[in-house]
């Protein structure tokens, strides 16, 4: 693991708190709000995370690889579970104690279900609005009819953590390297 | 494998006797403790194969909704209400408003607007799929009900009942004027079923409850019913191509031929939920209404007492009569100690062992000593005693030895103490002492595996105590054993034990409560000792043959 100095770009906006585990290069949006505990490890390349995204207690993501690791807006990083695409695209759910391989590339509107494993031998792109879902992990493709309504839930749910992390959690001020 | 008890249930058999524990066969007369039950009228165990289980009532899974009887069949086992289930997952449906039209505002109104559609949670499966949108969110059984009759299943069911019901209320009033009130059935399919109870069958004779007037019987039954019923033609004809319904016709076929893709196809798991057989296509499975769940009471077979008797209502788990083997029975956990020390030498940084990783630890040839833990259920104390049965070598036993009566010992040898024990009441955590009581080993009996050594023998103290009470605590007591492993075993120690307990019986009183005991009265009331047992298998897991030893000695 190559010992890179720790740069956090965090905006202004962006909602960190203190007990989040931080380790690399990362940049993170502004509005996305990451719980404590959580986990970004930006081990063999930098990470950059888009706006408006929630990351939840226990998450790990984790870039093992030279490459930039991308994750788009609006999306959700459930409990437990474990991140390693080299890309993601916008409005995606990685349900509680899912696990994606590093193999996978994501677009956005997709849904990885609870305890799924997504760990495919060669690399895969996933299609637009894929679920995963069931012990066996199942795929089938959803016909986005709802979308809006979900989205919407999503800001909600931004702005809710917003407004109520801060009075309960202390936050972690940006800081440089 | 970690060891493990199972209690025997004997289901009615004529002899006690456990069938020997190493067959496979007799892995199902054995039961773990939470699953038997336990009469008090005949003071015997029961378990899930001898019990008379009865239906108690119906209810959705889904809306908690207790069905009265009466409908269960008129709505066909399923919930009446808007309870739909997703046809691809299984999971329950939710009724939820379309997105609404993009205007860029980004404003979604509470309500909710039209077309509603049924959609899973689950694997996002939408009725829209399949084209079933509602106006409205609610009554949604009421617009689903058009779909369901018009379906060509239900149209041929209601025909068929149309077609036998005239004649199946016509059956009792050709016959004389018998005044069997079974006969005037209300139901067209129940008079369906008596009547083809009664029907005749060439070469056994025909049974009239009323043998006076028998001859009137035969000959109106014979020229009643069955020849007078017309044919049946069916609404459609079955062996037509266009009406397959995943039977197996040309329909079938063709879809077969020009399939692209497996998903295409429903699988067994998600076509098997209807009552008959559906097309073959993923597009074409549809929400089904959720089947309905019953709660069971259960009776004991002999006597027919009530074992167990659950809460009317849908939403309470718990039950009026509770009669489980586990208020009655000692509860008996079995341990290897040593295996307590392998976890802690298999125990890396970051990872804790279970005792399901460890396959098994003893070698062939050795002794170990195992514990059995017995935790007293009644509110008075009892006395224990175990009994081992002796256990023949299985047949692959005989083979390794090379004749079938040449090596018949047998692979391994249990001893425990065979004097009764005492386990403590059960009472409230709080009434209990603080101070444990450590007992020694105060007799020590051998038992099985060549030659009996009766007789009491006091072990010196010296000794670390591995047979006997090891500790007594609360109501739990723990009994030591051991077990010597022959060199020749292979396979698993399993040994049948029988545990026979001696307890007051519950008819006694104190005979100070009287206000004239009369010495009579006072022989009859001094409390009487009843003894119950059972026959447990114990299970402590497979033995590491020697033969991978011997070949490592060989070598040198």
């Amino acid at each position: 693991m190559s010992k890179g100095r720790d740069k956090f770009n965090i905006h202004s906006k962006a909602v960190v708190c203190q007990d989040v585990d931080l380790k690399g290069d990362i940049t993170i949006g502004a509005g996305t709000i990451v719980h404590p505990k959580a986990t970004i490890f930006a081990a063999g390349g930098p990470i950059v995370i888009g706006q408006g995204c929630i990351i939840e207690e226990g998450a790990i993501i984790l870039n093992r690889h030279r490459e930039v690791m991308r994750i788009g807006d609006d999306n959700l990083f459930e409990i437990g579970c474990r991140v390693e695409c080299p890309s993601i695209g916008d409005f995606n759910t990685f349900c509680t104690r899912s696990r994606v391989h590093n193999t996978v590339r994501i677009p956005s509107y997709c849904v990885i279900g609870a305890g799924c494993l997504v760990v495919p031998l060669e690399d895969e792109i996933l299609d637009e609005y894929t679920v995963i879902y069931g012990p066996a992990a199942e795929k089938r493709v959803w016909s986005g009819r709802g979308r809006v309504q979900e989205a919407d839930l999503r800001r909600k749910h931004a702005d809710y953590l917003k407004e109520m992390l801060p009075k309960f959690n202390r936050l972690r001020r940006g800081d440089g390297a | 494998m970690p060891p493990s008890i199972e209690f025997y249930c004997p289901c009615l058999a004529s002899t006690p006797h456990p069938p020997p524990p190493h067959l496979a066969s007799s892995s199902y007369s054995f039961h773990p403790l939470h699953n038997l039950f336990f009469c008090e009228e005949c003071d015997a165990i029961r378990c899930n194969r001898c019990v008379m289980v009865e239906v108690s009532g119906y209810y959705c899974p889904n809306c908690l909704f207790e069905v009265p009887s009466a409908s269960v069949r008129a709505e066909k086992n399923r919930c009446a209400r808007n309870c739909f289930m997703c046809p691809n997952c299984r999971n329950t449906l939710t009724v939820v408003p379309s997105d609404p039209p993009d205007t860029g505002a980004a404003i979604v109104n509470t309500v909710g607007e039209p077309p509603f559609f049924l959609y899973c949670n689950h694997c996002r499966w939408d009725s829209a799929e399949v084209g079933i949108t509602f106006e409205k969110p609610t009554g949604l059984a009421a617009q689903l009900q058009k779909y369901e009759d018009s379906a060509p299943e239900s149209l041929e069911f209601e025909r068929l009942k149309e077609h036998y019901e005239p004649h199946l209320r016509a059956s009792p009033s050709t016959g004389p004027a018998a005044p069997h009130s079974h006969h005037t059935h209300t139901n067209p399919i129940t008079a369906a079923a008596s009547s083809a109870l009664a029907r005749d069958i060439p070469g056994v004779g025909k049974y009239t409850p009323h043998s006076s007037s028998v001859g009137r019987n035969r000959s109106s039954r014979n020229k009643g019913n069955y020849n007078e019923v017309p044919d049946y033609r069916a609404r459609v004809e079955i062996g037509s191509s266009n009406f397959t319904m995943g039977g197996g016709g040309e329909t079938d076929v063709d879809l077969m031929k020009h399939l692209e893709d497996m998903s295409e196809i429903a699988t067994l798991e998600q076509r098997w939920e209807n009552s008959w057989m559906t097309s073959l296509q993923t597009g074409d499975l549809k929400p089904l209404r959720i089947p309905l769940h019953s709660k069971k009471s259960k009776r004991c077979p002999s006597c027919r007492h009530i074992l167990i008797k659950p809460e009317q209502k849908a939403q309470s788990v718990r039950y009026k009569i509770k009669l489980v083997a586990a208020n009655y029975l000692p509860a008996i956990t079995v341990s290897l100690p040593h295996l307590y020390a392998v976890l802690a030498a298999m125990r890396k940084p970051g990872k804790t062992p279970q005792l399901s990783d460890i396959e098994s630890t003893m070698h062939a040839g050795k002794t170990y000593s195992f514990q059995l833990s017995f935790t007293n259920p009644l509110y008075d104390p009892i006395q224990v005693r175990l009994h081992v049965q002796r256990s023949l070598p299985s047949s692959s036993m005989a083979e390794d030895g090379g004749g079938p009566s040449e090596k018949r010992r047998p692979p391994f040898s249990v001893t425990l103490p065979s004097s009764a024990f005492p386990i403590a009441a059960y009472a409230e955590a709080w009434e209990y002492e603080d101070d444990e009581e450590m007992f020694g080993v105060e007799e020590d009996d051998f038992d099985g595996g060549g030659g009996g050594r009766g007789g009491g023998r006091e072990q010196g103290r010296g000794r670390t105590k591995t047979i006997g009470i090891l500790e007594r605590r609360a109501n739990v007591t723990v009994i030591g054993g051991e077990v010597a492993i022959s060199k020749e075993a292979r396979g698993n120690i399993k040994f049948n034990m029988l545990v026979s307990y001696t307890y007051r019986s519950d008819d006694s009183e104190p005979s100070e409560e009287q206000s004239t005991p009369s010495r009579a009265q006072v022989q009859n009331r001094e409390p009487e000792m009843k003894t119950f047992s059972f026959y447990t298998a114990i299970d402590l897991g497979t033995i590491i043959p020697r033969e991978e030893h011997k070949s490592d000695a060989m070598e040198y």
